[in-house]
Order: C-alpha cells, then structure tokens, then sequence
C-alpha cells in the first residue's frame, strides 16, 4: 500500500479536509466557470480526495485518476450544487463513490476474499506482540473490506449506507468492520481496556 | 471494549504536484470540445436555415403550375355552368390532355414538363366554353 509514497501524519481533521467550508464567493466564481476558483477549490480539497481515494485504493496512479475523475465532474455539475448539504460533504460524497467504482471493477479480476484474509490475521485474542496499528491492519486488508472500515469509522458512513454502497447486507458491513476493529492494537495506555 | 481507529494515526497523502496541471488542462479541452461542438451545431443550424430560405427559389416552376391547376379548375366549373349543370361529354383531345398529365405526375416530372400540359388543358377548356356559348346564342337565334 503506498509505501514509496509521501505521507504526512496530521493532528486532527476539524476544519481540515473536507470539513472545511467554501465561501460563497469562491463557489459563486465557480459556478460561472472561472478557473482561478476551480484551482482554488482543488488547493482546498484535492489533499482530502487523493486521501480518501489513497487510503481506500492504496494506489497512486489509481488515486490520481479518482481526484482528476470527481474534479472534471465537480466542475461540469457546479451549477446543478443546491447548497443543500455542506461543499465538503457533497464533493466528499463525489470521491467515495468514485472511488468504490474502482474498488468494484478491480474486484472483477481479483481474489478479493475478506473471510481468508481475516482468518490469516492474528484472532481477537491474539498477544498484544500480535495486534497491529491501525494503518498496518487496513493494509493487509483487500480494497473493498479497507473501504468499508474507513468509510464506517472515519468518514462516518452507516452501516445501512455501506450496505447500499455495496449492494450487501447491513450484517456483512457490520462484520467486517466488527472483525477488524477485535484486530488493532489498543492505542498507548489503553491497553488494560481491552 | 469496543475499540475505534485513531484517525490521527492514519496517514494523509498529497497529490503529485502536476495533478492539477493535469486536471485544468482536461477541464480546458473539455471546454474547448463543448464550444466546437456548440459552432458545429450553429453552423448546421445556419446550413438548414440557408437551405430552407433557399428552397423555394430553387423550385420556381410549382406556384406556375399551381396557378395553371388552378385556373383550369375555374374553367372547369365554366364549362359545367355554360353546359347548364349537365355533365358535358369530353372532347377526345382534352381526354389525351388529361391521360398526358397522368402520366406526368406518374413518373414524377419535372414542374417544367408539367406546366405547358395544364396550359393545354385551360386553353381547350376555353375552346369547349366557347363552344357551347356559341352553340347556345346559334339555339336562341332559331327560336
């Protein structure tokens, strides 16, 4: 998974991401089409969107087609956004799907057996020595069963919108998020809680 | 205990600076595609527009024949009028004029072959008029 590639390690995403907010303004300059805001924009939420799709897909030139793929969108449907929800939240929404497209077609020609590789990582019960970080367990994992337990746990998606996402059952998100979780290392002093 | 990701422990990537270089210049081809296509579009309409305001200029002859089938209708309706409301028998020669206009428009003529047979066809409507208004005036005269 990107292990060649730059990572940069931040302290939180409040206002970060795509959380941040876009001012009328800007969007307004976009909406008629204005360049100047659409590098604006990017400057705002490329970084989100490469993330997202890198974090799912684990693969540069993969994650380099989903930002360029929902930007060109973005811009052709600009006008069409209601201000219904938060940009953020919208483009956000433009990226997962985008991103799980791959995630579905590279699943055509690939094993992509999550019950295998879950029973090849160390079981709930394994040593702390066993358990692994967050980062290293969503590695391991196959692109689809990695893109339900980030989505779930930090993009905040339900089960029953994982459910949909993936045409499967709400009790396979559950699971496979479930089994994941029982796999990571407690972070730093919580170790006598689990 | 039911344990979550640390979300600060995940990496965050950032994109290859040319990445957005890449990306407006997609969205400027794109741009420039859709304007082709709209001048394409225009220049289409305007082709169609020129041709329709063009068409009738290049088929003079129809309203000349329309005038011709119409003012043989009118004459038409003399002659019955002068033959006193009785269908008059036709003559052989406005009979050959009507099977030769068949013809015509069977095989499609051209409006400029069609026309000298309606002129044809008015003129021995005129004659057959003119006939049967001399005949009645000759009727009125042995009285």
């Amino acid at each position: 998974m990107a292990d060649g590639q730059q990572t940069v390690r931040v302290e939180g995403v409040a206002g970060r991401g795509f959380g941040q907010p876009l001012d009328a303004l800007t969007l307004a300059r976009a909406r008629r089409g204005d360049m100047d805001a659409y590098a604006s924009i990017y400057r705002r939420y490329g970084a989100a969107c490469y993330t997202l799709a890198m974090r799912v897909l684990g693969d540069p030139a993969a994650a380099e087609d989903v930002v360029q793929d929902v930007f060109l969108k973005l811009f052709a449907t600009l006008r069409g956004f209601r201000g219904d929800a938060p940009f953020g939240a919208w483009l956000k929404r433009m990226a997962v799907n985008a991103t799980i497209d791959i995630v579905r077609t590279r699943q055509r020609f690939r094993d992509d057996d999550t019950e295998a590789v879950f029973a090849a990582l160390p079981g709930a019960n394994a040593t702390a020595e066993d358990r692994v970080d967050a980062w290293t367990l969503l590695a391991r994992l196959p692109a689809r069963a990695r893109a339900v337990v980030l989505l779930h746990e930090v993009e905040g998606y339900t089960h029953r919108e994982l459910a949909e996402l993936f045409g499967q059952s709400e009790s396979w998100s559950k699971s496979i998020v479930s089994r994941a979780l029982n796999r990571l290392s407690a972070p730093e002093g919580q170790e006598g809680n689990r | 205990m039911k344990q979550g990701i640390d979300v600060n422990a995940l990496p965050e990537f950032q994109p290859p600076p040319e990445l957005w270089v890449r990306i407006a210049s997609a969205e400027r081809a794109r741009r420039h595609r859709r304007r082709s296509a709209f001048a394409s579009a225009a220049a289409a309409a305007v082709v169609v527009l020129v041709a329709l305001a063009a068409w009738p200029l290049r088929d003079p002859p129809a309203p000349v024949v329309a005038a011709g089938e119409v003012e043989s209708r009118r004459l038409e309706a003399e002659w019955l009028r002068v033959a006193g409301g009785s269908t008059p028998s036709s003559t052989t020669r406005l009979r050959a004029i009507d099977a030769a206009l068949q013809a015509a428009y069977d095989r499609g003529a051209a409006a400029d072959e069609v026309e000298p047979l309606w002129r044809q066809r008015n003129d021995a409507l005129r004659g057959l008029i003119a006939s049967l208004q001399q005949d009645a005036v000759a009727g009125v005269i042995r009285i």
